[in-house]
């Protein structure tokens, strides 16, 4: 599987999915007007990738400080997509919370996918 | 009542517009020259009118190329042409593939034409012909750069008619609330704000023998799709509150997520939820997923108690026994959306009314806002801290306040969303 590096834009998150190592990374913001265009093929290949693998640690790096409705819905399938894989095969992935620590309001959701996808293992890290 | 003289004011529709501009809009009537006239045939041609850019070579009606002043002039102006190339036939200056365009190409089309073959059209012009390829006359660069700008200025301008005429509709759609709102609360605010002056969030007020219902709504969507949103929310709210049961936000939640997930067709189909689930395929895409995330209250006058139900939306309140800003958490499934199950149950929390009691309702669009010097979501922590410092004031003044801090707050980041923002004291 290639991996897929795409630029932050004003509405759309810096995607760096290194599948070659299994380090995903997504910083930014998400409020593309059609957030399931943009997302698809992304995830598509995160499932098939997810699909080729056997056990090996997938470490996610989250670090967005905003993102619309439509944007959250996606990254829960996601994120349920990640917890599946970490249901198949115990504490193989790791789920980096990046926040400011002021920010409660990204923090907050980060407590609900930590409640949500309980497989997941799930690390708060305050943005230095 | 729609305000019939304002719909006369809108012209033509985007589509009629475009249909009227065309190739031929840009016409100019130019002598063409024939490949048998001389090139002082064409010196003379040019003398005689001085404001032609350009002038095509046509042979049996159709055009072969087209000869430029400046290059003609330039390429005659050297050592011995005139005399080299005067009585020679007009096409040894003439360029060979100049654009040729169909009368009635749309402007559109003929601009991307235009910008395509490069620097010479813009300056030289181009040949605009029939249907059948005959010469008809030339089109030149500045002309069409002022038809497209003008286009643009139309459809702006009926693009934001319309979204007016669309705000004028949605505010008479709050007016029921607001008048019910005014009859029921003394000391209240309610602040509107959609981002793209129509919007997804929307309020609502009913007020009753025994009580009144509020509603704080925050659709999916802003803009136009988000305020379409809202009008079918309200009419279902409407249809609950009096045929079914006011008294019951939890209930009047679930009745309406099953209304929006049959109207909008909104089932969960593949009940397998297994890894190998194709759940980003292109067919789920073309499936709407629309819903609300909202906040029911139902206020008993007569008891003094607030029953409240909540979809991803908290209640914020402050009492007069403890000045610490309290929260009333809702449960976290929004409204008729496709991964909210069809049967699902919200719950009813009760709050005592004291007077002078404060209640705030907000959707995300404030707290989620990015601002600040980090950059950061706007923050419930930093909403709460601001009503504890002014809840004492009166609730317009409260509005003024919160509203200003906001505003300072998002300084010169984008507006993310729609803001909806209400307060009031028992």
């Amino acid at each position: 599987m290639t991996d897929i590096y795409i630029p932050a834009t004003s509405d759309t998150p810096e995607i760096n999915f290194k599948f070659s190592n299994n380090t995903l990374s997504m910083s930014g913001e998400a409020y593309p007007e059609n957030g399931v265009e943009f997302f698809r093929p992304i995830l598509r290949q995160l499932q098939s990738h997810l699909k080729s693998l056997s056990g090996d640690t997938v470490e996610f790096n989250f670090q967005l400080t905003y993102f619309n409705s439509v944007s959250t819905k996606i990254f829960y399938s996601m994120f349920e997509l990640l917890n599946e894989y970490a249901k198949a095969h115990p504490n193989c992935v790791l789920l980096n919370w990046h926040h400011d620590e002021e920010d409660d309001t990204i923090l907050e959701l980060g407590q609900d996918i930590q409640e949500d996808f309980t497989w997941i293992d799930f690390n708060a890290i305050v943005l230095a | 009542m729609l305000d019939q003289s304002l719909l006369n004011q809108s012209r033509a529709g985007l589509s009629e517009i475009e249909a009227q501009y065309i190739a031929s809009s840009l016409l100019q009537i130019c002598p063409p020259v024939s490949p048998g006239q001389t090139n002082l045939d064409v010196t003379k041609l040019l003398n005689e009118h001085p404001d032609l850019i350009s002038i095509a070579v046509v042979e049996d009606n159709k055009p072969i190329g087209l000869i430029t002043r400046n290059i003609f002039m330039e390429g005659l102006a050297k050592p011995f042409h005139h005399d080299l190339f005067d009585r020679k036939s007009c096409i040894a200056f003439m360029d060979k593939d100049p654009l040729v365009v169909e009368q009635n190409m749309s402007i559109q089309t003929l601009s991307f034409k235009v910008l395509g073959s490069g620097r010479k059209t813009l300056n030289d012009g181009f040949i605009i012909t029939d249907e059948n390829g005959d010469y008809l006359g030339l089109g030149n660069g500045e002309d069409l750069v002022r038809v497209v700008s003008f286009l643009q200025a139309e459809k702006n301008r009926l693009v934001t008619e319309s979204i007016n005429y669309a705000s004028i509709i949605q505010k008479s759609f709050l007016r029921s609330s607001r008048e019910d709102m005014s009859a029921v609360l003394q000391d209240y605010f309610m602040h509107w704000e959609p981002r793209d002056k129509v919007g997804g969030d929307y309020y609502f007020c009913k007020k009753f023998d025994d009580g009144f219902f509020l509603a704080l709504i925050d659709c999916t969507g802003h803009g136009v799709p988000g305020a379409f949103m809202t009008l079918i929310m309200a009419s279902f709210l409407d249809h609950i509150l009096v045929e079914d049961n006011r008294h019951d936000p939890a209930d009047a939640l679930a009745i309406m997520n099953k209304k929006v997930k049959m109207a909008l067709g909104q089932i969960n189909e593949s009940a397998a939820e297994g890894f190998d689930v194709d759940r980003f395929s292109a067919k789920q895409n073309g499936q709407s997923d629309d819903g609300m995330d909202t906040a029911f209250c139902w206020v008993n006058t007569q008891n003094s108690t607030l029953t409240y139900a909540g979809a991803k939306t908290p209640v914020f309140y402050i009492g007069n026994a403890s000045s610490e800003v309290q929260l009333l958490d809702p449960d976290r499934k929004g409204v008729g959306y496709i991964d909210t199950p069809m049967n699902y149950e919200w719950t009813n929390q009760q709050l005592p009314l004291t007077k002078g009691m404060c209640i705030y309702l907000t959707t995300d669009g404030i707290i989620d806002q990015i601002g600040g010097l980090k950059k950061i979501a706007f923050g419930k922590k930093r909403f709460s801290t601001l009503l504890q410092e002014h809840y004492l004031k009166p609730m317009p003044e409260q509005e003024s306040i919160v509203m200003q801090t906001y505003y300072d707050y998002q300084g010169k980041q984008k507006r993310r969303d729609d803001v909806c923002l209400m307060g009031f004291r028992f």
